[in-house]
């Protein structure tokens, strides 16, 4: 198969998965690796994610660059907003 | 009506795709609310699958903030055909839940007045969804023309209020401008947002807009009418939320 029609189907599987449903994970097959890459909110949904993709390349290996979002602190201070 | 010089302070977040694996991650910054804000809005999104089980995660985490939440549901939260019910159980503990409404809280600082609809896709002028064609072309075109007018709703019904609200906010899940997307592709802008949301804050004339959905865009942005609208999608903003002082007009009386 055409490689962005893989890079696509795997895409869609992450989206429409119910284990994962994540719309902003992007991959890259390229010379029998797929690249996996944006932000998930937990090592949890990392994990549900690249099972996914594994189940859809099984024979890639697997080059895991998803990020984990930031823990949830507070701000350190208020904008001003004020029209322009 | 006369208010203390300082602003009325909002604190938002969206996209909080709450599960039982995030428990525990927003009830500390919550719990902080008290002082420095007056309410926090929470930009839809609230779960990751739209199941009953995650609401209950968000409403008991949210419920922990000690100063009003105001939210709207978002595509997630749709994603089961539950949003009805996500709704209801999170209405119940305390949290206000707006599709097409508006609500209004008395502050210290001032009356602030929200309006709120989850809004939805249809893209941004010269690069917009006709309503033409196939039944199901004009079907996605009138829910994003309909997601407008549920939000027109919202400032309408803060209109009737007596007395007016100070400051006046629309509360959306999908974005009203172009101009908090950069960072994401412009090819899926047209599924970020709408530019009748847009129309509808400026003809309103709101003092802020708030929205998410666009985890890869920007905060700060305009409506084509210049009001401020900022991005408070959780991956963008990277803290539990944020806060925004809006300047409360002092008038005599």
């Amino acid at each position: 198969m055409n490689t962005e029609h893989t890079n696509q189907r795997v895409e869609q599987a992450i989206a429409n998965d119910a284990r994962t449903n994540e719309l902003g994970v992007r991959v890259e097959c390229v010379e029998g690796r797929v690249l996996v890459e944006g932000e998930v909110a937990s090592a949890e949904r990392r994990d549900a994610v690249l099972t996914v993709v594994r189940e859809h390349v099984p024979e890639a290996e697997i080059v895991d660059h998803l990020q984990l979002s930031d823990a949830a602190e507070p701000p350190r201070h208020a904008e001003v907003v004020e029209r322009e | 009506m006369t208010s203390s010089d300082a602003g009325i302070r909002i604190a938002a977040v969206g996209d909080v795709h709450m599960a039982d694996d995030l428990r525990g991650r927003y009830a500390p910054a919550l719990a902080e609310l008290n002082g420095q804000a007056d309410v926090l809005l929470v930009a839809g999104d609230l779960t990751q699958h739209g199941t009953l089980d995650e609401a209950a995660a968000f409403a008991e985490e949210f419920a922990t903030s000690d100063v009003p939440v105001v939210a709207v549901l978002g595509n997630h939260d749709h994603h089961s055909g539950l949003e009805q019910e996500i709704a209801a159980l999170i209405a119940r503990t305390g949290i206000t839940v707006l599709e097409g409404e508006g609500t209004l809280l008395d502050t210290e600082r001032g009356r602030i007045g929200i309006a709120g609809a989850k809004g939805f896709c249809l893209g941004f002028t010269g690069r917009c969804a006709a309503n033409f064609g196939e039944t199901q072309m004009k079907a996605f075109t009138q829910h994003g023309i309909d997601s407008a007018g549920l939000l027109r709703h919202g400032f309408d019904a803060l209109d009737r209020a007596e007395p007016r609200a100070d400051v006046r906010v629309a509360l959306t899940h999908f974005a009203p401008t172009t101009s908090t997307l950069h960072g994401e592709p412009a090819e899926i802008w047209p599924f970020l947002g709408n530019h009748l949301l847009g129309e509808v804050i400026d003809e309103a004339q709101a003092d802020f807009a708030v929205h998410g959905h666009a985890h890869a865009g920007s905060e700060r942005g305009t409506t084509d009418g210049g009001i401020p609208v900022r991005n408070v999608a959780q991956p963008v903003i990277r803290t539990a939320y944020r806060i925004y002082e809006i300047p409360v007009k002092v008038t005599a009386g």
